[in-house]
């Protein structure tokens, strides 16, 4: 019987190695361990032993009954596990094939974008947004601004004109005037809007664009600030790497004022188209708030001091995606739209 | 403006390149926009003598010449012009030469006879009429006076300067001039400036012998300053005057209009000269003119005059615009034999009227509009008189005329060195300050911490009082240099930035639109009376109301936007011309109403413009409502709208219970004017209205801990009962458990359903807060549902 067993051990160790899938496996259990099993029915056969014997026997076809059992539970995970992979490999997909976009995403309009970039970066230092309206009295356009009719500086912005006294602004500097009137100083205002200029549309010009203008005023504010300030806004929107340098220049409404330029964005300042070889751009016009400009807004500028500046979003946002020509940003074709 | 290096040597030492000049001068606030060498290009051009010529045996037209060029042999040169002559003096183009477009020259045969270089016309030199007379004409150019062979084409020419284009600052009208730029440029490179001095010419006689001046409007004409000059002795300038003038880009013409210029240059100071013998008696009156007057000016042209505009008459007539153009009638001649030199302040706010009026400026116009002031008025017209004694232009009669009105006695104004140190953040001693003003001739004292300044009289941008602080604290920075101030962030008081909320409502709008797979536009705010018609707008419509520019750039232009719609459909129909493949967009912007006194209202609106396969009325009105639900807000929309939209597929769209916009089905007129073939959607809606009715920060509500139940009925009904009817039937049917998810998921027409019905299909579902429903409860709720649909709307339920 002892033989007999180890046959049987043997015989089923041996078959199932050979068994290739589930069923076959399921087979050779039955065979063996089923009811009518050869193993089962050596055990049925025990009952014709000695009382010793018969325990001695029990207790090795027990230890072969678990180890055959034990096999056929990991050679049905061996195989399940195969199945599985077969599967998997024929589910494979070929990842490079192009993703399904059920509801594509829209696109912000670049303007809009740099334009949340540069605000953002001023509300970070401490800056309010301020608004006002596009069509502006000439008072707040210009005379409230050191730009009395007939001050030669007014031929420096072109103006279209809606009647004698209201003009379409063209700078967001109106609003300055307005802020400084109705707000209690300190204050710090980033004031974004469109502005219009009687200027043909060229690769640089356009009649209508967007200006940002920033405005400080506080007790003993000076040029270093508004340097300060400068240069930790041009860090912020253009990066750390790039450089600034104020160059003394003229606006009615600041005195001191300057031109920024930075550091080409394009080149890294090594003199290329976008630059012009120079290495610097020009980015925008700041300076200490004219003290004309505070006393016709009913402050005293020995009490108060101001700084202000001024950029053109569409000229940042063509620096900043390499746009060539200013045009394409109020053409609005689609296929421009859709790369930001 | 155009300074020269040769005159700016007259008067600064010269040490350093161009560039490093350049450079220099940009720290102190003077931008140098290009700097030009004369004849750049050219190289290896020299002046030739035609020794002797000969036509070529194998053509008629070619004619073979031995030009002397300086190295004792002659050279032989083919040339095909027929203007050359034997002893003419010519551009000689040797072997290895450099024209114009970078054009080189080397020795060739030509038809069989060798030609060793090129005679060269004016326009292969890059020169024009202006530049050299003769270089304009098609042909050699030939050079005039004596020349010696050989020497450089660029110094013959007296072409050989380089040319700095300064773009100037309108604050700095007195650098408009080679003097006072001169001393800005010495003080840059730290020299000292050459002032020139000039010597005043005391003539014989009386200039009261020959004119006098009457000046009716001083407030026009605060000063008029006068010389007389006889026996005028008209001629070309002499050379180096021409060359300067040349340099700047001015004509010579002969030497007394020369002189004029040479002075404006110079001077910054327009000056005219009348024919002495046109201007009756002698006497000059400057008055305005009268009603219906006309004055032919210098360009031949007749221009009416307005009572606004000054003259500069005689007696009995206009003899020239004042500041603006000098009259036909006394203009310098050949034959002019006395003259009389004006240089006179005109106020630059009247100039600017009359050249509005007369729409024609001329450069002596544009200086008289950026400011002239009276001292160097006088120093111009002497400056004037003594060139002509020097050019033995004519005989100097003894005493000025001067007819002033304005101040110009010196000013003093005092500035706080304390206060400069404070807006500059810098810690300058007074004294250091002072020596900088000085540096650029500004003389000025540290009085302790008093800065006391003797301002010159061209620095007319220096005011006097609190605000001279300013003025001197621009002036201190740019010599001590903007780099040299640190960067610092600012102290004292601390601000919390903040977005504003209708900044921050406008993001997260156009957020939830771009998250609808809309593109954002951005077009100008300029229309036309012709759009505004082919939207259909009807006469005394509010889109009428729109704002009208005075200057426009043309009548298509003409208008402020009343509606987003033209700019978007304009937009549309380039896409779609050029077949971008996609047509859903959206813009914000400003429209502008002419409809109060005061400044025109200005509404933000929004506009959404839908085209093409898949896109409908409800994909448009769902966008709506799914941008809208991010604002926790609903909206309705009932039949109405412009009449750009088309009957029947059009509606206003109501939020809160107030009409804040509309959308619809673009009217086929509307389309048809704009090229767009398919059919497109458009809504506007104001973006102000609209987002007062946004909800609160919304309660969170308990999910529910209960299965609910899906069931959906069908019911016929009139055509006439809309989807809202039904919708706020089955809303507020009295139920005893809670209904929600309620969709209309079909309509359905035709077979089955009689004519002048529809079947409308609906689904919800139902629960219970504190049970899981049973059968019958879900029975019944349904019963009475469809109980109320029969009662109130005469509904059916369909089998």
């Amino acid at each position: 019987m002892y033989d007999k067993l180890n046959e049987i051990r043997e015989e089923t160790l041996r078959r199932l190695n050979e068994a290739g899938d589930e069923k076959e496996l399921e087979a050779l259990g039955v065979s063996v361990l089923g009811r009518s099993g050869a193993l089962t029915e050596i055990l049925r056969g025990m009952g014709k032993l000695e009382k010793d014997e018969r325990a001695k026997f029990g207790q090795t076809a027990n230890l072969v009954k678990k180890e055959l059992e034990d096999a056929i539970s990991l050679r049905r995970e061996k195989i399940a596990a195969a199945m599985q992979e077969k599967r998997f490999a024929l589910e494979a997909l070929d990842v490079t094939e192009p993703g399904v976009r059920k509801r594509p995403m829209g696109r912000l309009h670049p303007m809009t974008q740099t334009y949340r970039t540069i605000r953002d970066a001023l509300v970070g230092m401490g800056f309010t947004t301020f608004d006002g309206p596009e069509v502006e009295y000439d008072e707040y356009n210009f005379t409230k601004l050191n730009l009395p009719k007939d001050h030669p500086a007014r031929d420096m912005q072109d103006t279209f004109y809606v009647s004698e006294r209201v003009v379409l602004r063209t700078h967001t500097s109106p609003c300055e005037a307005r802020a400084l009137l109705a707000l209690e100083p300190p204050f710090r205002l980033v004031i974004p809007g469109r502005v219009f200029r009687v200027d043909e549309a060229d690769a640089s010009h356009s009649p209508v664009f967007m200006q940002m203008e920033g405005l400080v005023i506080d007790r003993n504010i000076s040029l270093a600030d508004l340097k300060g300030t400068i240069d930790a806004f041009v860090h912020a929107v253009f990066g750390e790497e790039v450089k600034t340098r104020f160059r003394p220049s003229y606006f009615p409404f600041t005195e001191p004022s300057a031109e920024v330029d930075i550091s080409c964005t394009m080149c890294g300042g090594c003199g290329c188209r976008v630059c012009k070889g120079t290495g610097w751009l020009e980015i925008m016009g700041c300076g200490i708030t004219n003290p004309h400009e505070l006393e016709n807004c009913g402050l005293d500028p020995r009490e108060w001091s101001a700084f202000a500046f001024g950029l053109g979003v569409d000229r940042v946002a063509s620096l900043r995606y390499g746009i060539t020509h200013n045009r394409l940003q109020y053409e609005n074709d689609a296929r421009f739209l859709g790369q930001f | 403006m155009k300074l020269p290096l040769s005159w700016l040597k007259d008067y600064v030492e010269w040490n350093v390149t161009p560039e490093q000049l350049v450079e220099k001068l940009m720290w102190r606030g003077f931008e140098v926009a290009s700097v030009e060498t004369q004849m750049q290009e050219i190289s290896g051009v020299v002046v030739g003598r035609i020794a002797s010529l000969r036509r070529h045996e194998n053509s008629d037209h070619l004619l073979v010449c031995a030009v002397d060029v300086g190295k004792g042999e002659p050279v032989q040169i083919v040339t095909g012009a027929p203007n050359v002559f034997e002893g003419a003096l010519v551009p000689a183009a040797l072997d290895g030469a450099k024209l114009a477009g970078g054009m080189s020259i080397k020795p060739t045969v030509m038809r069989g006879v060798q030609s060793l270089g090129m005679l060269c016309s004016g326009q292969e030199l890059g020169l024009t009429e202006a530049d050299y007379p003769g270089a304009g004409i098609h042909g050699i150019l030939i050079l005039e006076g004596e020349r010696t062979p050989g020497q450089d084409i660029r110094q013959a020419l007296g072409m050989d300067d380089v040319v700095f284009n300064i773009e100037l600052t309108p604050n700095r009208a007195d650098c408009q001039s080679v003097v006072g730029m001169c001393r800005e440029a010495a003080a840059a490179l730290g020299q000292t400036f050459r002032e020139p001095a000039i010597k005043r010419v005391k003539g014989a006689g009386s200039a009261a012998d020959y004119a006098r001046v009457s000046v009716l409007n001083s407030e026009l004409c605060p000063r008029y300053c006068a010389r007389v000059v006889t026996d005028l002795n008209i001629a070309p300038s002499p050379a180096w005057m021409q060359k300067r003038l040349r340099a700047v880009g001015m004509r010579p013409i002969n030497n007394i209009v020369d002189i004029t210029n040479y002075v404006l240059v110079e001077y910054g100071h327009p000056m005219h000269a009348f024919d002495l013998a046109c201007v009756k008696d002698g006497h000059i009156v400057v008055r305005n003119a009268h009603e219906n007057e006309v004055v032919t000016t210098l360009d031949g042209k007749e221009r009416p005059v307005s009572p606004e505009t000054l003259l500069i008459a005689d007696p009995e007539k206009g003899v020239g615009i004042a500041g603006v153009m000098g009259g036909l009638n006394s203009e310098i001649t050949e034959n002019t034999k006395a003259t009389l030199f004006e240089s006179a302040v005109f106020k630059g706010s009247n100039i600017r009227a009359t050249t509005r009026s007369l729409r024609h400026t001329t450069d002596a116009a544009a200086r008289f509009m950026k400011g002239v002031e009276p001292v160097n008025a006088m120093l111009a017209l002497e400056r004037a008189v003594e060139l002509v004694d020097q050019l033995g232009a004519g005989k100097v009669v003894g005493d000025t005329i001067d007819v002033c009105a304005a101040d110009t006695s010196e000013r003093v104004v005092e500035a706080d060195a304390a206060h400069i140190n404070r807006i500059l953040n810098t810690k300058i001693p007074a004294k250091d300050m002072a020596d900088m003003l000085g540096s650029i001739n500004i003389e000025a004292k540290a009085e302790g911490d008093t800065l006391v300044i003797r301002v010159p009289h061209y620095r007319v941008d220096i005011e006097s009082g609190v605000e001279a602080d300013w003025d001197i604290a621009e002036e201190v920075a740019r010599i001590y240099g903007y780099y040299n101030i640190a960067p610092k962030l600012m102290e004292g008081s601390t601000f919390s930035g903040r977005v504003g909320e209708a900044f921050r409502d406008e993001d997260k709008l156009k957020d939830a639109l771009a998250a609808q797979g809309l593109y954002e536009m951005y077009n100008y705010n300029f229309t036309g009376p012709a759009a505004l018609e082919a939207l259909r707008i009807p006469e005394g419509d509010e889109k009428r109301l729109a704002v009208k520019l005075l200057n426009p750039f043309g009548e298509d232009q003409s208008l402020m936007r009343t509606t987003l719609l033209p700019g978007m459909l304009d937009a549309l129909a380039r896409n779609l011309s050029r077949k971008t493949g996609h047509a859903a967009f959206f813009e914000i912007g400003n429209c502008h109403f002419d409809n109060n006194p005061d400044l025109p209202e200005e509404r933000k609106l929004l506009g959404i413009l839908l085209a093409g396969e898949g896109e409908d009325f409800f994909t448009l009105k769902g966008l709506i409502e799914e941008v809208c639900s991010r604002f926790y807000m609903e909206i309705e929309v009932a039949p109405g709208g412009g009449e750009y939209f088309q009957p029947g597929r059009k509606g206003v769209i109501h939020a809160g219970g107030e009409a804040v916009g509309e959308l619809g089905a673009l009217h086929p007129a509307v389309r048809k004017a704009w090229e767009i073939d398919c059919p497109a959607y458009y809504a506007e809606l104001n973006v102000g209205k609209l987002l007062s009715h946004k909800g609160a920060t919304p309660a969170y509500k308990a999910l529910p801990k209960f299965p609910k139940v899906a069931r959906d009925i069908a019911i016929v009904v009139d055509e006439s009962v809309t989807a809202k009817e039904a919708r706020d039937v089955i809303e507020k049917a009295r139920l005893k458990v809670v209904l929600d998810d309620i969709s209309l998921f079909d309509v359905y027409r035709g077979q089955g359903i009689p004519a002048g019905k529809k079947s409308m299909a609906w689904s919800f579902t139902l629960r219970a807060e504190d049970h899981t429903l049973a059968d019958e409860e879900i029975q019944t709720a349904v019963a009475t549902l469809v109980r109320a649909l029969q009662a109130r709307l005469k509904a059916e339920l369909r089998g």
